[in-house]
């Protein structure tokens, strides 16, 4: 009984410290990405590129949408319910790999045979601005595709329980991030200035 | 009531309207930006959505939540 105690006063130690760790590190990613905003203004400012609107607020709600999913599978294993919570992780790494489609064919115009694009990032300002932005923004959903797949699969093999579950914690905490750094590269991108024509 | 008495369906309802109102916010983004280019009112709804989903989603108040596991 004693050492359960003390296990679980480890563990509830070792939450605390992951968490601020977690944190921190979102701290050092707001630079990253303020400084990407901050040249999007910078270099951009009342204007931005001829982009599509209904592909930029198509792809913002499946990102929105892949939020609630995650959140319900991460509340799922709170209360022990693997089937909820490996249900939940499949629908938000489909509807991520959609948002990452998305760009690539309507933002990057990877496969012109689908959507012939007109942003190269050696192009001008726009284009540069653009690929970076959402480059980066592409490489943090890669990665958080990647801790799904790894959430997922040790949860299949019986990791994670009600009580002890930080890694899910984790993998939901880090796509939120995501998709609250999309929140505002969205309008910076689609919505704010005045369109110049390409 | 605390988080940690919440049952999951209280918490996936939760999840659901937050949900809900960053939908919303979201497309009335969409259409202030038609009729208004300037940054400010899209940046205040952007800071209005962050705040729900770090509130909301990822949980920051748990960071000086005392000792509370999971």
């Amino acid at each position: 009984m004693a050492a359960m105690t003390t296990r679980a006063a480890q563990y509830a130690v070792a939450l605390r410290n992951n968490r601020m760790g977690l944190w921190l590190f979102f701290l050092s990613e707001l630079f990253l990405f303020g400084g990407l905003l901050a040249t999007r203004f910078y270099l951009w400012g009342d204007t931005r590129p001829e982009v599509d609107q209904v592909v930029g607020l198509i792809v913002t709600i499946v990102l929105l949408v892949s939020s609630v999913s995650m959140n319900i599978a991460e509340t799922a294993m709170e209360h022990g319910d693997r089937r909820t919570f490996s249900i939940g992780l499949i629908i938000t790494a489909v509807l991520g790999f959609i948002f990452l489609i998305g760009v690539m064919i309507f933002e990057w115009g990877l496969f012109p045979f689908i959507y012939e694009g007109h942003l190269k990032p050696w192009g001008d300002q726009y284009g540069a601005v653009v690929f970076g932005m959402t480059g980066m923004h592409a490489i943090h959903v890669i990665s958080g595709l990647v801790f799904i797949a790894i959430v997922w699969n040790l949860g299949r093999k019986g990791h994670f329980s009600a009580e002890e579950h930080w890694g899910v914690e984790a993998c939901a905490i880090y796509w939120h991030f995501v998709d609250l750094v999309w929140i505002f590269f969205y309008p910076a991108i689609y919505l704010i200035g005045t369109s110049v024509g390409h | 009531m605390s988080s940690r008495k919440k049952t999951k369906s209280d918490k996936v309802r939760t999840s659901l309207m937050v949900a809900a109102v960053l939908a919303v916010l979201t497309i009335v983004e969409y259409f202030v930006a038609l009729a208004y280019s300037g940054a400010g009112v899209l940046l205040l709804m952007g800071l209005v959505k962050a705040f729900l989903v770090v509130n909301f989603y990822m949980h920051i108040s748990r960071l000086w939540a005392p000792e509370e596991g999971h």
